[in-house]
């Protein structure tokens, strides 16, 4: 494994000056799963922000039970995770992969194709749960296709169509790659292409084992697998592998150490998956099981540091750019999220924390950090990078964006600090045998600040939805390139 | 090869997925689960809980509508008269695990249907005094059975760990609860499950009114008799019934027997309260000794 094999100039330089996107990328398709992709945060965003009421006794649907707290508790979480994060990851991948490779995706019709399965898969999917036809296992709840009894939901194989679109995927994406194989590769594609297989992998495994064969504690250490792979095998790989396509292309120099990738690459790929069971703690699991778990979480978040070093390594010399370019922004804001969710990791994996935390509320917060604050903040500035160059024309209101940024960010910091207070005072209410209504009541205050949070974070991404929309559909206002190149005013408009 | 685009893909992409699937999911498997079968719902269906027993004599409609062999399922009351070497004695002991195993297996389904499991752990783990509070701590045999499978241990405890929760309140502490979780514990977040419920009619009885002023109580209170019934003339049978069964000095009371609209759980509610019944009861340790 030698650092010297990375290239030394990975990224094709964009041409300045003119409109860099070229004949390459099939900006339709960008656009298309952008938007769908923002039509799922809003939409499963709406769900947590309802579902948080009933934490405060206001049950938003009552008495309807297919919109009632469990059925959009589930939406919320499904459609993050299948309509939101994959919409928004292939979306940047069809600008990314093409610029990468110099070769464009396998066919344009299968892209077209691919987005109108996949958006078919999701209403599916949400009429599937909104009917109650879930399994229990978390994020694996998608109807299965085939079901003992009467006719019902069950029959619809949304699994299997989920599987065959990520199979769709994979040819539509690992063709340009594999075409330009005699060309170095950059890590980028390594994260970009591994994560492909891996999730593939994931989700045939998770929506079978834990369900048809494996029972209690090896069906839920598969299950904690399932969890863990899909969000460190799919999500983060997919995340870090566009960040090594957008960081130096916007900043306009080369990632600062290729070694520090490589060694990252390897690091995630070995240890993250045999993070798995770090979700069932102090349970029936095998404790062997379980110390290595533990070990190779606190294994991955040192080697996590490399990554985030090296991107602080690129921004060396260029930290203007955070104040002036909001795409840049938004991705080292996320990686700040990052390196707290992943230090918080490596403290709340061990078994002394574990007591205290699991089953509280410092798990949704963590949630959220990790996969709004990282992983959705780099979708939207990517978004918000792309939207100008896919749609040609200037935004709308770029003031708009800044206030999506800032509501965003701030309402995930109060919604993150909340819930990590909540959970701690559970837990050790819990450990204090306080009576179960007394720990409830003494959470009413800090669910209300969540809720409060989230309308924040909501309102923002409403804003944000709107100018993405006006921007496409109103008069096109000519955009120039050269001041994002120059990495100067993306404060415009100010 | 390690910086090859193949060896990316064999690696990374099969091989490391590979390894973490073997140590943790089939090594696990090997030295729990993988040791002794599964056992199926049939198996974890008996013994009978006395609080199933219980909802058969409660809602006999919904409970004959909703399980198989209801009518051959012989409440306590009922067995009083038959001899002890009746064959409906056997049939009954048969008819009650075949449909307690179906209560169970639709309880599971309405836990997971409602999601109850994101609220709810069935988990109790060996610190955090969690023993004191919610009961014996879980071990891999307890849940190698159909019934957790995919396994419902849960992520959250918005309410208390269910591990145990068989037996701990009765029957018509769920149905209130169900109806309105703020009428049995003030301020609780638990969603209403209004619709594991059905109108019906319902005999009750009205309070003596010179009782109820003398005991300053008020004067609409009453006492429900079991059964929802569908109809009205299904209710205004069994107010009959109940009036020609009863001790001709209690002439009085009777006459203050009357049918009103009311709400009983149906087949859902009944197969929930039935699985919540269960949690708990059934004691894998037994299995290993018998099996031993
Ligand atoms: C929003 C979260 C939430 C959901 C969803 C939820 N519960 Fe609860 N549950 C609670 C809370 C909070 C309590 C404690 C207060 C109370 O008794 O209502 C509770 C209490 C209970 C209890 C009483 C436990 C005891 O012995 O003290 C049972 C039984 C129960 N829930 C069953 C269920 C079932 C079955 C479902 C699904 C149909 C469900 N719950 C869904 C929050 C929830
Ligand atoms: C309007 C903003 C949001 C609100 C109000 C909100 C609210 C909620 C609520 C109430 C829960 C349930 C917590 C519990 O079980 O106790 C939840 C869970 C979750 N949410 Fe959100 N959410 C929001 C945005 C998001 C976003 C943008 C993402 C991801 C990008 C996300 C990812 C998750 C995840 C992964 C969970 C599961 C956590 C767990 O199981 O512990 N949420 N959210």
């Amino acid at each position: 494994m030698t650092a010297t094999a990375a290239p030394a100039e990975p990224v094709e330089p964009a041409k300045p000056a003119e409109a860099p996107a070229t004949d390459l990328v099939c900006k339709g398709l960008v656009r298309w799963h952008l938007i769908m992709a923002m039509f799922f945060m809003v939409t499963a965003m709406t769900w947590g922000f309802l579902v948080s009421f009933q934490f405060l006794g206001v049950s938003p649907f009552e008495g309807i039970e297919w919109l009632s707290f469990g059925r959009l508790r589930l939406l919320h979480t499904n459609e993050i995770a299948y309509g939101f994060l994959v919409n928004g990851f292939v979306g940047c991948m069809y600008y990314a992969v093409p610029r990468m490779t110099g070769k464009p995706v396998a066919s344009a019709k299968l892209g077209w194709l691919i987005l109108g399965v996949w958006q078919l898969i999701l209403v599916l999917m949400s009429v599937g749960q909104l009917l109650g036809y879930a399994q229990g296992v978390e994020w694996g709840e998608t109807p299965t296709g085939f079901a003992p009894g009467t006719w019902n939901m069950n029959y619809v194989p949304v699994d299997f169509l989920i599987e065959l679109g990520a199979v769709l995927v994979a040819v539509q994406f690992l063709t340009p790659i594999v075409k330009s194989i005699h060309r170095h590769q950059y890590v980028s594609l390594w994260y970009l292409s591994a994560g492909i297989i891996w999730l593939i992998l994931t989700y045939v495994m998770g929506n079978t084992l834990p369900e048809w064969t494996l029972p209690g504690s090896s069906g839920a250490a598969t299950a904690g697998l399932f969890i863990h792979d899909l969000v460190g095998l799919f999500v983060t790989p997919m995340g870090w592998g566009l960040m090594y396509f957008f960081v130096p292309i916007i900043l306009r120099k080369p990632i600062w150490s290729h070694a520090l990738s490589v060694i990252g690459f390897w690091a995630l790929a070995f240890f993250y998956p045999l993070n798995g069971v770090h979700h069932f703690l102090l349970s029936s699991i095998p404790m062997s099981v379980q110390y290595g778990a533990i070990i190779s979480t606190m294994a991955v978040e040192i080697v996590v540091t490399t990554v985030v070093v090296n991107f602080f390594g690129t921004m060396w010399g260029r930290g203007d750019a955070l104040r002036t370019n909001l795409p840049i922004r938004w991705f080292y804001t996320g990686m700040v999220c990052y390196f707290i969710t992943c230090l918080q990791c490596m403290f709340h994996t061990t078994l002394a924390m574990q007591e205290i935390i699991h089953f509280t509320d410092w798990v949704p917060g963590h949630a959220h950090l990790v996969m709004l604050g990282v992983f959705a903040f780099w979708i939207l500035g990517m978004t918000t990078w792309l939207w100008p160059r896919m749609v040609g024309s200037e935004w709308h209101n770029r003031r708009l964006n800044h206030w999506h940024y800032w509501l965003t960010v701030i309402g995930l910091l109060i919604m993150f600090i909340d819930l990590t207070a909540a959970g701690l005072i559970h837990g050790f209410m819990l450990d204090a045998l306080s009576p179960w209504m007394e720990i409830v009541r003494a959470m009413h205050g800090f669910w209300a600040i969540r809720t409060f949070a989230g309308g924040m974070i909501l309102l923002g991404q409403i804003l944000f939805a709107w100018n993405l929309w006006k921007t496409w559909t109103g008069p096109k206002k000519p955009y120039d390139y050269r001041v994002d190149l120059a990495v100067a005013a993306d404060a415009g408009g100010e | 090869m390690l910086d090859r685009y193949t060896g990316v893909l064999l690696f990374a992409g099969l091989g490391c997925f590979g390894l973490a699937f073997v140590l943790s999911a089939v090594y696990p498997w090997m030295i729990t689960d993988g040791t002794r079968p599964e056992a199926s719902i049939e198996a974890v269906a008996t013994p009978v809980t006395t609080e199933f027993k219980q909802l058969k004599e409660s809602y006999p409609v919904a409970f004959a509508q909703a399980f198989p062999r209801a009518d051959e399922c012989l409440t306590d009351q009922e067995l009083v008269d038959v001899a002890a070497d009746d064959p409906r004695r056997t049939a009954s002991d048969g008819a009650w695990g075949a449909a307690h195993a179906v209560a169970l297996r639709a309880g599971r389904d309405e836990y997971v249907g409602q999601v109850c499991w994101h609220c709810h752990s069935q988990f109790v783990r060996p610190v955090a005094n969690e023993a004191v509070r919610f009961g014996r701590v879980r071990s891999a045999a307890d849940d190698n059975n159909e019934l957790q499978r995919p396994v419902l241990w849960g992520t959250r405890r918005v309410g208390p760990d269910l591990t145990n929760e068989g037996g701990r309140r009765s029957n018509d502490w769920h149905v209130a609860h169900f109806w309105d979780p703020e009428g049995t514990s003030p301020d609780s977040v638990m969603p209403r499950y209004t619709w594991f419920f059905r109108d019906g009619f319902q005999v009750v009885r009205g309070i003596d009114p010179e009782l109820a002023a003398r005991q300053g109580l008020s004067s609409e209170r009453e006492y429900a008799y079991p059964g929802v019934f569908e109809t009205q003339a299904e209710a205004e049978a069994e107010l009959a019934r109940i009036r020609e069964s009863a001790d001709p000095n209690l002439k009085a009371e009777t006459a203050r027997l009357r049918v009103v609209p009311a709400k009983g759980p149906d087949g859902d509610g009944l197969a929930i309260i039935a699985y919540l019944q269960w949690l708990g009861t059934w004691d894998a340790s037994e299995r290993e000794e018998t099996n031993q």
